[in-house]
């Protein structure tokens, strides 16, 4: 066929594998970081050139498992036949209540779809939410709810450019732990871990690693959030940017009324709802947010003074409402309830307020204990100083919270009059609420009932 | 930390004689149909070969030389290994190298990370050893007729079916080798990755389990039907394995155990009982207690009834309770105090098991509640597990070697790759099939329809399948149609051995000991029932074949 040598082939094949290196090696020449000042590192061949200018990397995403890596790999392409088959069996042993198999997969599945965050969320509500509800002790739900927070922290390592597994950290940690029915025991545990043997009765660090209010922490996992937002510019697919990025205030909002709810109403809550009220004004409030229709971005943190200005100069304007600004911002701020925050968290510092809730909250622990006549002078008190002060900002008067409470406070003070049997007076403090709302009367009883169950 | 499934003791005479049926008639099948296909092929001098092939095949059998055997096992064995089947171990070292990278830290939690370890460690090995099984087995006699070198062998004074039991045993001996090296490493990774404290729950509980029947919450012992009620009350639940005692009722739970030695008790004499029982609750309550349950000891040939204590019941844990320890004085319903040994006698005990907790429920199976022995160490266990995988290896290299006997490898390997998954992965549906038993779930629960006519019947009518058919003549031919089907059906799923009874991973994992009655001696006897038959069929069809003819 030919009339070369073995050797001379072998020696040819031998400069067709070197000639072919060439072209391969400038394209595919790894990069390589600077190490110190001496070393500034290599920018790599075409390809990793190209792979870092459009941040394709994996490496860009976020931390890179080898374990995941390796799977991947070594699936080829079977990796969506594989995951199917370990969803399947996810679900079978979540049906059988096979707990620590299902852990493991949940891992497993994570190792071959580390960038799918839709898997993170599912999964880590999954085991928060869905699976710490099966478990009928305490200690045990919460551990499921750390299982839950801590797979939403390893997803969040594993993609670092997104926000979503921030906010869902956040959301876990502050609502899971601070909302349920488990709240009391669960904001307990989150600083002082029930498994004693291996926290010595501090917080669990993998959740907790600055020993503080689920509420705080959670604030944190939101401002990181929206600062990963801002520092890799992709937007999360959540919920609104105006309204996402109210949760770092929002949490501090929920801190300080979770301290009203436990029974602290001195110097620590007022100073929690005086920084909730900064965080609301001064930073939230100042963010600019995108308004298309407007074609510029606007600001939710507009004074009373601001707003007839600047509604004047739009009328004089005579611009269409879609054009206006101050249709805009009013708009956004009954989104996001802006103003009722402002002047809730404003006027929760105040002295009176405070006194408010705290004689309301002794009346209501007096009426659980049996001690009628401290229940009733306490609501008393309480329920006047609560009208004379929704009366100095009246906007609050429609706001469900307001209305709950004063409801609430009425509940309990027709309790203790009951126990004398005593008629209602015709006239009383906060009764244009009970008045307004008969519709709430039946669902703030049962809250009552629920809180008098927990007092027990 | 419970079984998801009721572990029964097998039946060795009831096992035998069903085997021995089934062999007979598959026998008889077989001989027939031998004669009738000779008779084609050879007109009458057909059915003489044939009886000429089986009596020589019956002196052939009775002629085995087990030192003939043993010598082409060695052969077997030596070729296995210039195959380099010890590859194998650079993957399983692989594997576990890395396995922390995939196990570490999956849950804190001391009884989910050793399910999760000794899990890990089985189900590696099964699966890494049974494809070099297979495909050992299945290459072996195929590469070799098609080389001829089984000419060098066949030439020899060595009877065929010598052969077979050769290779069998050789194949056997190399995957033994490779699976004892690898389950003694698995057995150092997890000690040695297990944190210290999480060491004590490596063990082997030694259960000794009851029967269970239920009393409803108005006291009554049987249904409508006068049937001893086998159920308790169905909360919901979409798996159906437990079923519940309603709390401050009359609703029981009453295991009766018929085995209870008092000198194989934990401390020579004192008795402890554990349970994993769940929580289902219809009102919240007092959530930092759990629901309170108590035990009710009774000996009905001596009438005597003693209640326990009452415990509180962490759900998916291991609540043991030593009855002498939270019980000082045992002493009956007339206060009569009364010693554990009365209560003992004759081997026979009922437990009572009450929810104390108003408008609450909990669930419970047979193997949730079981007197428990001394434990013997986790290696025990372990090793019974081992020793399952192992059986299973020697079935499918049994069964590739059968294959290699009438096929070439490729479609050997298919023919019993087919058979190991079918016996792994369908036979629970192959059993569904069958029984009309839905398999995870509540044993009791049947459904009708199984049949295909009636199925089909049931499609174009919308009939639900927990209906049953009414009793008219049309419903009756097709109920016989069906079961006609179904005996077929049931003679096909009977080809497929039921491989998933091999993993005993649930009892280890779970700190259980394997069981002699209910999971080694069926196992046994499963290998040693489908293993004979196909060395006979892999001994005629070797005997029968053309080795000149790749």
């Amino acid at each position: 066929m030919n009339n070369l040598t073995s050797l001379q082939r072998k020696l040819l094949y031998l400069g067709g594998i070197v000639l072919l290196l060439i072209p391969i090696t400038w394209l595919g020449l790894p990069a390589e970081p600077a190490h110190g000042a001496g070393n500034q590192g290599s920018p790599g061949g075409y390809l990793a050139q190209k792979r870092a200018e459009y941040g394709l990397g994996e490496s860009d995403l976020g931390n890179v498992d080898p374990a995941s890596s390796t799977m991947n790999l070594l699936l080829l392409g079977f990796r969506g036949i594989a995951t199917n088959l370990l969803w399947m069996d996810a679900v079978e042993q979540q049906r059988n209540k096979d707990w620590a198999s299902l852990r493991a997969t949940t891992e497993s599945i994570i190792l071959l779809q580390p960038h799918f965050l839709k898997v993170w969320q599912f999964q880590g509500w999954n085991l928060a939410y869905n699976v710490s509800a099966e478990w009928d002790g305490v200690a045990d739900r919460y551990y499921w709810v750390k299982e839950g927070i801590k797979f939403f922290k390893k997803g969040q390592g594993r993609n670092k450019m997104y926000g979503e597994l921030l906010w869902y950290t956040g959301d876990t940690t502050g609502k899971k732990i601070g909302r349920s029915d488990e709240q009391k025991q669960f904001r307990r545990y989150f600083r002082s871990d029930p498994d004693v043997a291996r926290f010595n009765g501090g917080p669990d660090p993998d959740v907790n690693p600055n020993s503080r209010d689920n509420y705080l922490e959670a604030g944190e996992w939101f401002q990181r959030a929206n600062d990963t937002i801002e520092t890799y510019g992709i937007e999360q697919h959540i919920m609104a940017p105006y309204l996402f990025r109210a949760y770092p205030a929002r949490s501090q909002f929920d801190y300080a009324a979770a301290l009203q709810r436990e029974g602290n109403f001195g110097e620590v809550t007022q100073n929690a709802w005086s920084e909730g009220f900064q965080q609301w004004t001064t930073k939230y409030g100042k963010m600019p947010f995108e308004c298309e229709l407007l074609g510029r971005r606007i600001h939710l943190e507009v004074s009373g003074d601001e707003m007839r200005d600047m509604v004047a100069r739009e009328v004089a304007q005579n611009l269409p409402d879609g054009k206006r600004e101050s249709f805009w911002v009013n708009r956004y701020q009954d989104t996001t309830n802006y103003r009722y925050w402002r002047t809730r968290s404003l006027v929760e510092t105040e002295k009176l307020m405070a006194e408010a809730h705290r004689e309301l909250y002794e009346g209501q622990q007096a009426l659980f204990r049996a001690d009628d006549a401290t229940a009733r002078q306490r609501y008393t008190d309480g329920m006047l100083k609560f009208e004379k002060i929704l009366n100095e900002y009246p906007d609050l008067k429609v706001e469900d919270e307001m209305i709950e409470e004063a409801i609430l406070a009425q509940i309990g003070w027709r309790q203790c009059l009951e126990l004398v049997d005593e008629e209602v007076p015709e006239q009383y403090p906060l009764k244009e609420f009970w008045d307004a709302h008969p519709m709430r009367h039946g669902t703030v009883k049962q809250e009552f009932d629920r809180q008098r169950r927990g007092a027990r | 930390m419970s079984l998801s499934f009721d572990p029964v003791a097998f039946n060795l005479a009831e096992g035998l004689k069903h085997w021995g049926t089934v062999m007979l008639v598959v026998a008889i099948v077989a001989f027939f149909t031998a004669l009738v296909t000779s008779l084609l092929a050879s007109g009458l001098a057909g059915p003489w070969q044939l009886f000429v092939h089986l009596g020589g095949g019956f002196q052939d059998l009775a002629g085995t030389s087990l030192r003939r055997c043993l010598a082409l096992s060695q052969l077997t064995f030596r070729e296995a290994l210039r195959r380099k089947t010890l590859w194998v171990f650079a993957v399983f070292a692989v594997l576990f190298l890395f396995a922390g990278w995939f196990l570490s830290d999956v849950t804190a939690d001391a009884d989910l990370q050793v399910k999760n370890y000794v899990s890990f460690v089985l189900r590696t090995i099964s699966w890494l050893i049974l494809p070099v099984a297979l495909l050992l087995s299945c290459w072996g006699l195929p590469e070799d007729i098609k080389a001829r070198s089984l000419h060098t062998v066949v030439t020899k004074p060595v009877r065929r079916h010598e052969i077979v039991i050769g290779r069998v045993l050789g194949f056997a001996a190399i995957g033994g080798l490779v699976l004892g090296i690898m389950s003694a490493v698995g057995y150092v990774w997890i000690n040695r990755q297990l944190p210290e404290s999480m060491r004590s729950q490596l063990t082997a509980r030694v259960p000794v389990y009851g029967d269970i029947r239920f009393v409803d919450n108005e006291g009554q012992d049987k249904d409508a039907q006068g049937n001893i009620l086998i159920e308790g009350i169905n909360t919901g639940d979409e798996n159906m394995f437990r079923s519940f005692v309603e709390g401050n009722t009359k609703s029981r739970a009453i295991w009766e155990f018929s085995n209870v030695d008092p000198a194989r008790l934990e401390g020579g004499g004192r008795l402890v009982l554990e349970s994993s029982f769940q929580a289902f609750r219809t009102y919240k309550g007092n959530i930092e207690k759990q629901l309170l349950c108590q035990f009710t000891l009774v000996n009905s040939t001596k009438k005597l009834k003693v209640p326990l204590k009452a415990f509180e019941v962490r759900e998916f844990r291991r609540n043991v309770y030593d009855v002498a320890a939270e019980n000082p004085s045992l002493q009956d319903t007339d206060g009569k105090t009364v010693e554990l040994a009365e209560l003992l006698a004759g081997g026979k005990l009922q437990v009572e098991t009450a929810c104390l907790s108003s408008a609450q429920f909990l669930g419970m199976a047979r193997p949730d509640l079981f007197v428990r022995l001394p434990d013997r160490p986790f290696a025990v266990g372990y090793f019974k597990s081992i020793a399952n995988i192992g059986l299973m290896m020697l079935m499918v290299v049994v069964l590739g070697v059968m294959s290699g006997c009438f096929l070439k490898g490729p479609v050997a390997t298919m023919l019993t790759l087919f058979i190991v998954i079918v016996g792994r992965m369908a036979h629970g549906f192959l059993d569904t099939l069958v029984t009309g038993k839905v398999q995870y779930h509540n044993p009791h629960v049947q459904f009708q329809g199984a049949g295909p006519i009636d199925a089909l019947y049931r499609i174009l009518t919308h009939m639900t399948p927990g209906v049953a058919l009414e009793d008219k003549p049309l419903f009756r031919v097709i109920n016989w149609l069906d079961n006609q089907a179904l005996t077929v059906l049931w003679a096909i799923r009977s080809m497929f051995p039921d491989f998933t009874a091999y993993d005993t991973t649930e009892y280890t994992a779970n700190a259980f000991d394997v069981p002699w009655a209910e999971a080694m001696l069926p196992n046994l006897a499963m290998a040693a029932g489908y293993c004979l038959p196909w060395i006979i069929v892999g001994y005629f069809s070797l005997r029968l074949r053309e080795l000149e003819s790749k």
